[in-house]
């Protein structure tokens, strides 16, 4: 039974006046009076060249033009989990579109023309445009210096190649397991790049004044991460941690893009030559597609074995990821679905090579989903083609071969509660599996699909997350954390929980995006984990200050601390049912006692959380020995999808989606997370489509021929099914759910559509072309 | 995103002083209607005017009004006012239809018809409805008033018949005095706002009285006929709109570019062109000409 006054209930945003009035202020939006500079970044040309010199001089003639950097000016690489990366192309450039330098001007125009004067000269050098051609025996190598990068210690390079690491899975014995198999399905499934399309731009703005002080205000959802990377990569010049201060306004949307650094770095670095002056940065549309992160490219081979009954006896995946120009951060998506790819299943023989490659493509980066959609497209296709094959109904297949609580990751640790099950039959219920349902048109067909997904939070195994919580004097609260807002209702979930510990309303409680000056550590707002993670961290805070506050009446008005419990923001007592206190008399100014003195002062509660159980301690040849992940948040979802079959246009009739978010803490913003997760991944598989030319040049980076959906473009119904099977150490029960949603939608359209049609479709995206070209094929 | 150069504006309140303007300046100036084509191209740079004559100030140039059996759309119509106007959807409803599958709310808004068939950029959604409607396109100049009818309007993709001492002041259609329907049928990637991949306009004006033509399907659009003239000499029937749509393989010439292949462009136009038949004849067959 609940027994909670803010856990559980659909507390309207904290923040959403604030976006709602037009208050809340975006980067873009401040102010940073006549001073302000701006920057222009010049791009190569060539997806691969050597850089054989940069002529500025033309440049700086420009009126209002102050400076132009170039690569010299930063000799320092940098990176997340790999220092592969450089804040300014140095000898060579490895994607089309790469800065090379940047035009420092009092004006964006003038910034604009100065960076149309630099000239660069080039020896274009053999691209590798394709994971697979990178992996070549001669394929030309992008990073030489790969063996001298800096990286953490679970990736593992292979120096002189184009893989930047390779993650590896060998648990029970795969060929046995094979033989025992009485069907084997072995296919190739590709999922190409994708963007994340956030509608603010990337934005930051960089002041270093003339005591040294390096101020950042950046959209992002990482200002710790960002603030600690800056301080590496510019130590060299003096710079310290505690010199740099990033602050984080409101963030139009991140999905990824806006974690770990990119286009941020360079601001940071330029400010520092043009010391005194803020120097804006704001990235255009075309950018946000080719400059900052994309989502990788994967070729995955798949191959499971069968008994007839359906039980699976063993899988083999390898997965080529194409991970970009530079993988920083890249190579830890590789890393996660290494751990990973088994999906929500419990198989005994398992072998997983997973390999990072570079390519001259944009660097890949973190996605909604961390990897996940790319495998589960072919894992979960494979599983519904199988279910066909031996004639076994698909939502059957699932409940026989599911993964259960206490059951073996692929490498090694035991599976958490979960809800999967219940998922399963919710989903099945609702979609009304069973039911076949036929158009009166002739020229519709109609068609239903099933997946289920998992997926755990992909950090290091120390990320942590940290909470100030002050009281002031009217028992109101500043509730200092660092995760980001970055729409999905974070601060709000942050301010439930402090207020069901200590009683005091949401509407009280007081929580903004942070200022790392001001604001305690967090790791970052990625992998799903803030709810969790900083939860536990302000829970935790909430508890400190409650302890302050039992211990001080229990001390001043002489009652046990056992009976003290808060309630309307007053202490109250169990065995005397007259005493209360109100926070407000004492929260800040103390207990006065008979005599005149005071005892207490201003409560301030502290809170940190880091998952102490984690590890990445493990064999590398097998990946077994360690614990990497923190926990899995499971889920399925069904779709029923109306197919034009003149046209190739679908249309999501109804989509069902079931996730086990432990505890949701705020069922309206879950559900939210849910409907929008469901509409970004339809739009992965129906619409959006990268492309590049021969040259590694990007030809869509626009709205116009990138397509996302539009409110036109929404399902006809979409019921979210939120399931709670408690995570022993969530706060209140919660895990992580935010990008869960989108993971399972292109194997279930796939699905749908081989039940509509009896045409696979193996590549994403499935666009209305490339489905009615493939209906034209099977009708001849 | 800034417009990385200089130039002037300047806003003529009256039509002669915008002429007068533009035939100092011929080349080097632009007008702006709705700005909604011209403004991307200044800040990709693919277009440099050193003068933006502005004419929105102009307000005979917002008429929309029958004139005897003509339907008079001004210079300054936006595509919206085409959606609101009971006028328009009464009289050329397949204007009316493809006005509502330009771009989004917010572009039509600003955007104007005329703009759309003077930018004339191959996939523009107004050129088949006025062809099939055998417009007529005004034009004055310092010379005087010229018309041009809208199948010699069309030189090439991003090229019209215009002179650049001359201001498009209106279109006007004439309206059959028969009974007429038509529709419109556009190519699009999703229900949201597209640039055409490939269009067909049909306007029904008897059992065996078409005009049928095509956009987005070569670098102008076309009448097309030989459709026509089958549909005419054969009548309709399922023979007949295979055969029509066997023969669009011989009428246009799409391309395979970012936006789609020739070959999904060359499918879906057949089933577009049939699509679009049968609902002309659907409409055709209430009482009244009304729109949808």
């Amino acid at each position: 039974m609940d027994a909670y006054k803010y856990i559980g209930q659909p507390v309207v945003k904290v923040d959403g006046k604030e976006k709602v009035s037009g208050a809340a202020l975006f980067t873009d939006d401040l102010e940073f009076g006549p001073d302000l500079l701006y920057a222009e970044v010049v791009e190569g040309p060539h997806a691969h060249a050597m850089i054989n010199s940069i002529n500025i001089s033309d440049a700086l003639k420009v009126p209002e033009v102050l400076a132009v950097v170039t690569g010299k000016d930063f000799p320092y690489n940098f990176g997340l989990y790999m220092n592969d990366r450089y804040i300014f192309a140095q000898d060579r450039v490895r994607f089309f579109g790469e800065q090379i330098a940047a035009v420092i001007a009092r004006t964006p125009q003038a910034a604009i023309k100065g960076a149309q004067l630099v000239k660069v000269n080039y020896t274009p050098l053999p691209k590798v445009l394709s994971p697979l051609d990178a992996i070549k025996e001669d394929a030309e190598i992008l990073h030489p210096d790969l063996k001298n990068y800096v990286h953490v210690p679970w990736f593992f390079p292979k120096a002189d190649t184009n893989i930047a690491h390779h993650r590896k899975i060998r648990k029970g014995e795969v060929d046995k397991g094979f033989e025992e198999a009485d069907y084997i399905l072995e296919d190739t499934y590709e999922v190409p790049r994708y963007s994340h399309c956030a509608i603010e731009y990337h934005a930051a703005v960089a002041k270093y004044d003339h005591s040294g002080r390096l101020t950042v205000w950046a959209s992002s959802q990482s200002p710790n991460t960002q603030r600690n990377l800056f301080a590496k990569a510019l130590a060299p010049l003096g710079i310290r941690h505690n010199d740099i201060r990033v602050i984080a306004p409101h963030v139009g949307g991140g999905f990824g893009s806006k974690a770990g650094v990119t286009m941020e770095i360079m601001a940071a670095a330029i400010a520092i030559k043009v010391q005194g002056h803020p120097v804006k940065m704001i990235w255009n549309r075309e950018r946000e597609f080719y400059n900052t992160y994309q989502r990788l490219g994967v070729v995955a081979k798949l191959k499971i074995g069968v008994k007839k009954n359906g039980t699976i006896t063993a899988l083999k995946h390898d997965l080529y990821w194409d991970a970009g120009a530079y993988v920083e951060y890249a190579a830890n998506v590789v890393n996660a679905v290494g751990l990973s790819a088994i999906g929500p299943y419990n198989i005994k023989n398992v072998s997983i090579d997973s390999y990072c490659i570079y390519t001259n493509l944009p660097p890949g980066g973190p996605y909604r989903g961390f990897g996940y959609s790319e495998f589960l497209f072919g894992l979960e296709s494979h599983m519904s083609r199988i279910a066909k094959h031996l004639g076994i109904d698909d939502v059957e297949i699932r409940r026989k071969n599911m993964i259960r609580e206490g059951d073996l990751t692929a490498y090694g640790a035991h599976m958490n509660p979960n809800g999967l099950l219940e998922a399963i039959d919710k989903v099945a219920k609702e979609i009304q599996w069973n039911t076949k349902i036929k158009s009166t048109d002739p020229d519709l067909a109609i068609g239903k699909g099933f997946a289920l997904f998992w997926k755990a939070p992909a950090m290091p195994p120390n990320a942590s997350s940290s909470c100030f919580l002050k009281f002031n004097e009217d028992a109101s609260i500043n509730l200092l954390v660092s995760g980001m807002d970055i729409g999905q209702g974070f601060l709000t979930v942050m301010a439930q929980i402090a207020a069901e510990v200590l009683s005091v309303p949401t509407s009280k409680i007081r929580t903004e995006n942070p200022d790392t000056d001001r604001n305690p550590y967090e790791w970052q707002t990625v992998a799903s984990h803030v709810t969790w993670s900083c939860g536990n961290a302000v829970k935790n805070a909430a508890i400190d200050a409650r302890d302050q506050i039992f211990s001080l009446v229990a001390r001043s008005k002489f009652l046990p601390v056992e009976s003290l419990y808060l309630e309307d923001e007053k202490v109250k007592c169990r065995t005397q049912p007259t005493f209360e206190l109100a926070l407000k008399d004492f929260i800040i100014n103390g207990i006065q006692m008979n005599d005149g003195t005071y005892r207490g002062g201003p409560v301030i509660g502290r809170g940190i959380f880091m998952p102490e159980f984690s590890s990445t301690n493990a064999d590398p040849e097998t990946s077994q020995g360690g614990h990497p992940n923190v926990h899995y948040t499971v889920g399925a979802a069904a779709v029923t999808l109306e197919i034009d079959k003149q046209t190739g246009k679908m249309k999501v009739l109804k989509v069902v989606e079931a996730i086990d978010v432990g505890k949701a803490i705020n069922p309206d913003l879950v559900k939210g997370q849910i409907i929008g997760g469901l509409l970004q991944g339809i739009s992965t598989v129906l619409y959006e489509e990268m492309k590049f030319d021969h040259r590694g040049k990007m030809l869509n980076p626009n709205f116009t021929d990138y397509k996302i959906p539009t409110a036109l473009d929404i399902p006809e119904e979409i019921v979210p099914i939120i399931i709670e099977v408690p995570q022993p150490d969530g706060p209140f029960g919660a895990r992580g759910m935010g990008e869960h949603p989108m993971i399972p939608v292109a194997p279930m359209i796939a699905n749908a559509i081989d039940d509509a049609l009896d045409i696979r479709i193996k590549s994403m995206p499935i666009t209305a072309e490339k489905l009615c070209l493939e209906i034209l094929k099977s009708n001849k | 995103m800034a417009i990385p150069y200089e130039f002037a504006y300047e806003k003529p309140a009256t039509l002669d002083l915008a002429i007068k303007l533009l035939g100092e300046h011929g080349k080097n100036a632009r007008l702006l209607a709705g700005g909604t084509d011209l403004a991307n191209q200044m800040k990709q740079g693919f277009r440099v005017p050193q003068l933006l004559i502005d004419i929105k100030g102009i307000h005979e140039l917002e008429v929309i009004r029958m004139v005897a059996n003509e339907l008079h759309i001004g210079a300054l119509v936006t595509f919206n006012d085409i959606r609101s106007s009971r006028l328009i959807r009464e009289k050329a409803n397949i204007l009316h239809e493809a006005a509502g599958m330009v771009a989004s709310t917010g572009v039509r808004n600003r955007a104007t018809m005329v703009g759309n068939i003077c930018s004339a950029v191959a996939c523009m959604d107004s050129a088949t409805p006025l062809l099939v409607h055998e417009s007529v396109v005004h034009t004055l100049s310092a010379n005087g008033e010229k018309k041009y009818p809208i199948q010699d309007w069309f030189i090439d993709n991003r090229k019209t018949a215009i002179q650049d001492d001359e201001i498009v002041t209106h279109v006007s259609i004439p309206i059959p005095e028969e009974k007429y329907a038509g529709a419109y049928q556009k190519m699009m990637r999703y229900s949201g706002e597209d640039l055409s991949q490939s269009n067909v306009s049909v306007l029904m004006l008897s059992d065996k009285q078409f005009r049928v033509a095509f956009g987005s399907v070569g670098p102008i659009p076309k009448r097309s006929p030989k459709i026509e003239k089958l549909l005419h000499s054969e009548g309709i029937s399922k023979e007949t709109i295979d055969k029509a749509k066997a023969m669009i393989e011989t009428v246009i010439a799409p391309i395979t570019d970012v936006r789609a292949t020739k070959e999904y462009r060359m499918h879906m136009t057949k089933v577009m062109f049939e699509r679009a038949l049968n609902t002309a004849m659907e409409r055709y067959k209430q009482p009244r000409v009304i729109s949808y």
